[in-house]
C-alpha cells in the first residue's frame, strides 16, 4: 500500500514537471512577438526592442523557464552583492524587491548619470540620497577599455545593470503611451520568486502581478464549481440509481435519454438556452453575472444561479449514466439474485446490498471528472461574464499573456492531478480487492 | 486458375457477407438507426449546400433579425444573412471539407481529420505501450498522463494561443486531446491480445514488432477502436462548436455554428430565434453520433455474447 502511494505520488510529480515543461516551451515556440500585443501595431521597432529588453526577454528560454519555475533572486543576488528581500507593499498589495544593504533596504535609480539610492523607511516610504555604493570596474573585452558597472535593484522590481556614462535611451510604457527617457540600464532581469514559491510574475496585459488578480478569481471559481458539485452529485447519484433499479422501464428510458441529451449538448448551448428561458423570457435570474463588489458571490448569490445550473446540466448526464450502468451490473449479479430469492424486501436489497458496490465506480469517476468540470467552467464563465479562473485563462490566451496562462493552466492541472490522486486513493481504500502493482 | 478465381469469388462474397452482417448489426438497433439518420440528415444537407443553398450564406441582403417567414425559412441574423443557408454551409467545414492554407481545400471535415489524427497517434502510442511493455510502456504512459492532466479546453486554449487560428490548428488540437484516450484503449486491447498464440507464432517466425503490431494486433482491435472513434467525432464536433463559440475556432469566411451561436447571443434580446437554430444543429448532430455509437456498442456486445 505504502509503495503504491509513493509510486503514484512520484508519478504525479513527474507529470507536473512534464506539464510545466510542455506548457512553457509550447508557448515559447508558438508565441508571436508579445511586445506587439502590448504596444500595438503602430509601435516602432526601437520601442518594441526596448520593451523586450525591459521584460527580460533577451535571456535564453531555458533560463527564463528556471526563473519562472523556481525564481531567480537567489541567483541574481550574487551579482548585486547584497541579499534581496521581497516585501509586500501595504497599499498596492504587490510585492516589492529591495536589496538589504547592511540592514537598510535600498533600491537605486539613475538620474542624469548619478546613482541615487532610495532608502526604505519603516512606514513604507523611501528617502532619496546619493548612493554611497561605488561603481565596480570591469574589463570590457570588446572595446578594450574599462567600464564602470553597477548591478542594483530598480524601482520596477528588476535587477538591472547600469554602466557609467552609458545611460541607455529607453522607452517606458505609461498609460498615455511610450515615454522616452535617458539613464536606462543595459540589462534587465525581472525579479521573481518563481511559481513554486508562489510568484507567477507580472501579467503582460495588466502590468500587475498575476497572483494578485488570480487569487480572488480562483476563490470565485472554487465557490462556483463547489456549489455546482454539491448540487450535481446527490441528484445524479439518485437519478442514476432510480434508472438502474428500473432498468428497461419507462422511468429508466426517460432518465437515460434526458441525460444523454444533456451530455451531448455543449455547455454554451445549455447556457444560452438557460439565459433565454430564465433570464429573458421569465426574468427570474440575471442573465449575466455582474460583480458589483468583489465579494458579490456571497452578498448577491442570485448571480450564481444560472452558471451553477448550466454546470449542473452539463455534468449531470455523465454521472447519471455512469451510476446507472454500475447499478444495472450490480443488480444482475448473483448475490443480489440470492438476496431477492431468499425473500429479503426489495428495498432492503437495494439499499443494504446493492448500493455499496454500485456507488464505488461512480464516486471514483466523479473525482476523475473534476478535469471536465474545469473545462466546463471556462465556457460557463465566459458566457456569463463570471470573473473566475476559467475566464482568466481564456482572456490571457486571447491576449497571449504567457505568464498568466502558464500560472492559471498550472493551477488547473494541479487541481486535476490532485483530485485524481485522491480518487485513486479513495478507490484503493474502498475496494480491498485491488492489487497494488 | 479456376480455383484462384473461385477463391477470389469466395473472398468477394465473404466480404459482401461481412458488410451485410455489419449493416444488419446497425439496423437491428433502433437507437443506432435514429442516431445514424440524424447524422445522415446533416451530411446530406452539407452535400446539398456545396451545390445549392437558398441564398448566398455570407450576403447581407435581407432586413436584420427577421423571424422565420416564407422567404427566409429560419429567419435572418443580426447582419441580415439567411440563417438556413448559413447553417447548411456550416456543415461543410465540420464534416466535408478542410481548408489548408497554401494547398487548398481537401475533402473530409475538420472533425473527421481530427479524429483520424487522434486515432492514428493514439493507436501507434497505445500499441507500442501495450505490445512492448517495460520501459516503453512506462515512458509512453507517463507522457499520456501529462496530457490527460490538462483540462481539455485549457489545452485547446494553450495550443491555439501558441499556434494561432486555422483549420490545421483545430485538427491538431483535437488530435492532441483525443490521442491519450485512444492510446489507453489500444494499450489495454493490445495487452490482452499479445498473449494469444498467433502472436507467439509470428514472433517465432521472426516478424518485426511493427509487423506484429499493425498486421497481427491492429486488425483484431479495430472494431472497438472504430466505435470509440465514432464517439470521438461527436466530441470533436462538440469541441469545434465550443472553440467557435469562444471565437478561436475555425476561421471565416465559412460560417461556423459555434460562432453563429456566439454572435446571436450578443443580440439575444432582439432576436432569440437566431441563437436557437445553430444551437439545435450542434446538439442534434452530436446527439445523433452519440446515439449511433451507443446503439452500435450495445449491438456489438450482444453479438459477441
Amino acid at each position: 500500500m505504502a509503495r503504491f502511494l509513493i509510486r503514484s505520488l512520484v508519478s504525479t510529480i513527474i507529470t507536473m514537471l512534464l506539464v510545466s515543461l510542455a506548457l512553457f516551451f509550447l508557448l515559447e515556440a508558438g508565441s508571436r512577438d508579445v511586445t506587439v500585443r502590448i504596444l500595438g501595431v503602430f509601435s516602432t521597432p526601437e520601442q518594441r526592442a526596448s520593451l523586450s529588453l525591459q521584460l527580460g526577454l533577451d535571456q535564453p528560454a531555458i533560463v527564463r523557464y528556471g526563473n519562472w519555475l523556481i525564481g531567480n533572486d537567489w541567483r541574481v543576488q550574487r551579482k548585486i552583492g547584497y541579499p534581496l528581500e521581497a516585501i509586500k507593499n501595504e497599499k498596492t498589495e504587490e510585492r516589492e524587491w529591495w536589496a538589504n544593504v547592511n540592514g537598510q533596504l535600498t533600491r537605486w535609480k539613475l538620474e542624469e548619470g548619478v546613482l541615487i539610492a532610495l532608502l526604505r523607511q519603516s512606514d513604507g516610504s523611501a528617502i532619496e540620497q546619493q548612493a554611497e555604493t561605488s561603481w565596480k570596474t570591469i574589463d570590457d573585452q570588446e572595446n578594450g577599455a574599462n567600464k564602470q558597472v553597477f548591478w542594483g535593484v530598480d524601482t520596477k522590481n528588476n535587477a538591472v545593470k547600469w554602466v557609467k556614462g552609458e545611460g541607455k535611451e529607453i522607452y517606458i510604457l505609461t498609460k498615455a503611451g511610450m515615454r522616452k527617457e535617458g539613464d536606462g540600464a543595459q540589462q534587465y532581469i525581472p525579479l521573481t520568486k518563481g511559481l513554486l514559491r508562489g510568484d507567477a510574475g507580472l501579467s503582460l496585459q495588466t502590468g500587475r502581478p498575476v497572483m494578485v488578480t488570480l487569487l480572488p478569481r480562483i476563490r470565485n471559481t472554487v465557490v462556483l464549481a463547489g456549489v455546482a458539485f454539491l448540487v450535481v452529485v446527490p441528484i445524479a447519484l439518485l437519478l442514476g440509481i432510480l434508472a438502474g433499479v428500473n432498468e428497461g422501464r419507462f422511468l429508466d428510458r426517460f432518465i437515460s435519454i434526458t441525460s444523454l441529451g444533456l451530455t451531448a449538448t455543449p455547455e454554451f448551448v445549455t447556457g444560452v438556452f438557460l439565459i433565454l428561458i430564465f433570464g429573458i423570457w421569465l426574468k427570474w435570474f440575471p442573465a449575466v453575472s455582474v460583480f458589483l463588489r468583489p465579494d458579490a458571490i456571497f452578498s448577491d448569490p442570485k448571480i450564481m444561479v444560472l452558471p451553477v445550473l448550466t454546470l449542473t446540466a452539463v455534468e449531470l448526464g455523465y454521472i447519471v449514466r455512469m451510476t446507472r450502468t454500475s447499478m444495472v451490473t450490480v443488480m444482475q449479479s448473483t448475490y443480489i439474485r440470492t438476496a431477492i430469492i431468499k425473500g429479503l424486501p426489495y428495498r432492503r436489497v437495494v439499499f443494504r446490498h446493492a448500493l455499496r458496490n454500485a456507488l464505488m465506480a461512480p464516486i471514483t469517476v466523479i473525482m476523475l471528472h473534476v478535469n471536465w468540470l474545469i473545462g466546463g467552467v471556462v465556457v460557463v464563465e465566459t458566457i456569463f461574464g463570471f470573473p473566475g479562473l476559467g475566464k482568466y485563462i481564456y482572456e490571457s490566451a486571447i491576449f497571449g499573456d504567457f505568464n498568466a496562462i502558464e500560472a492559471a493552466a498550472m493551477i488547473t492541472v494541479l487541481i486535476a492531478v490532485v483530485t485524481r490522486l485522491v480518487g485513486d486513493f479513495a478507490y484503493t481504500l474502498l475496494n480491498p480487492r485491488i492489487r497494488y502493482s | 486458375m479456376e480455383s484462384q478465381q473461385n477463391i477470389k469469388k469466395k473472398n468477394y462474397s465473404l466480404r459482401l457477407e461481412r458488410i451485410s452482417q455489419s449493416l444488419r448489426l446497425i439496423f437491428s438497433s433502433k437507437i443506432a438507426i435514429i442516431g445514424l439518420s440524424m447524422f445522415v440528415f446533416w451530411v446530406v444537407l452539407g452535400i446539398v449546400s456545396i451545390f445549392w443553398t437558398p441564398y448566398e450564406p455570407n450576403a447581407t441582403q435581407f432586413a436584420q433579425n427577421l423571424t422565420p417567414n416564407a422567404t427566409n425559412w429560419l429567419g435572418t441574423d443580426h447582419l441580415g444573412r439567411d440563417i438556413l443557408s448559413r447553417l447548411m454551409t456550416g456543415t461543410q467545414v465540420i464534416l466535408l471539407k478542410t481548408r489548408l492554407p497554401g494547398i487548398g481545400v481537401i475533402p473530409g471535415g475538420v472533425a473527421l481529420w481530427g479524429v483520424f489524427g487522434s486515432l492514428l497517434l493514439g493507436t501507434v502510442l497505445g500499441l507500442n505501450a501495450g505490445y512492448r511493455g517495460g520501459w516503453t510502456d512506462q515512458v509512453i504512459m507517463q507522457f499520456l498522463d501529462a496530457l490527460i492532466a490538462f483540462p481539455v479546453i485549457v489545452l485547446y486554449l494553450v495550443v491555439i494561443s501558441a499556434l494561432g487560428r486555422g483549420d490545421l490548428v483545430v485538427i491538431l488540437a483535437i488530435t492532441v486531446t483525443g490521442a491519450p484516450g485512444v492510446a489507453r484503449l489500444a494499450r489495454s486491447l493490445a495487452l490482452d491480445i499479445r498473449t494469444r498464440d498467433y502472436i507467439r507464432a509470428a514472433e517465432t517466425r521472426g516478424e518485426s514488432p511493427w509487423y506484429i503490431m499493425f498486421k497481427e494486433i491492429l486488425p483484431n482491435v479495430s472494431s472497438p477502436l472504430l466505435v470509440d472513434g465514432m464517439l470521438r467525432v461527436g466530441y470533436a464536433i462538440f469541441a469545434i462548436g465550443t472553440l467557435g463559440f469562444l471565437g478561436i475556432g475555425l476561421p471565416p469566411p465559412d460560417p461556423d455554428w459555434g460562432n453563429m451561436v456566439n454572435e446571436a447571443r450578443r443580440n439575444i434580446f432582439s432576436n432569440q430565434l437566431a441563437v436557437i437554430w445553430p444551437a439545435l444543429s450542434i446538439s442534434t448532430l452530436v446527439i445523433g453520433l452519440n446515439l449511433f455509437a451507443d446503439g452500435l456498442n450495445e449491438e456489438i456486445n450482444r453479438f459477441q455474447k
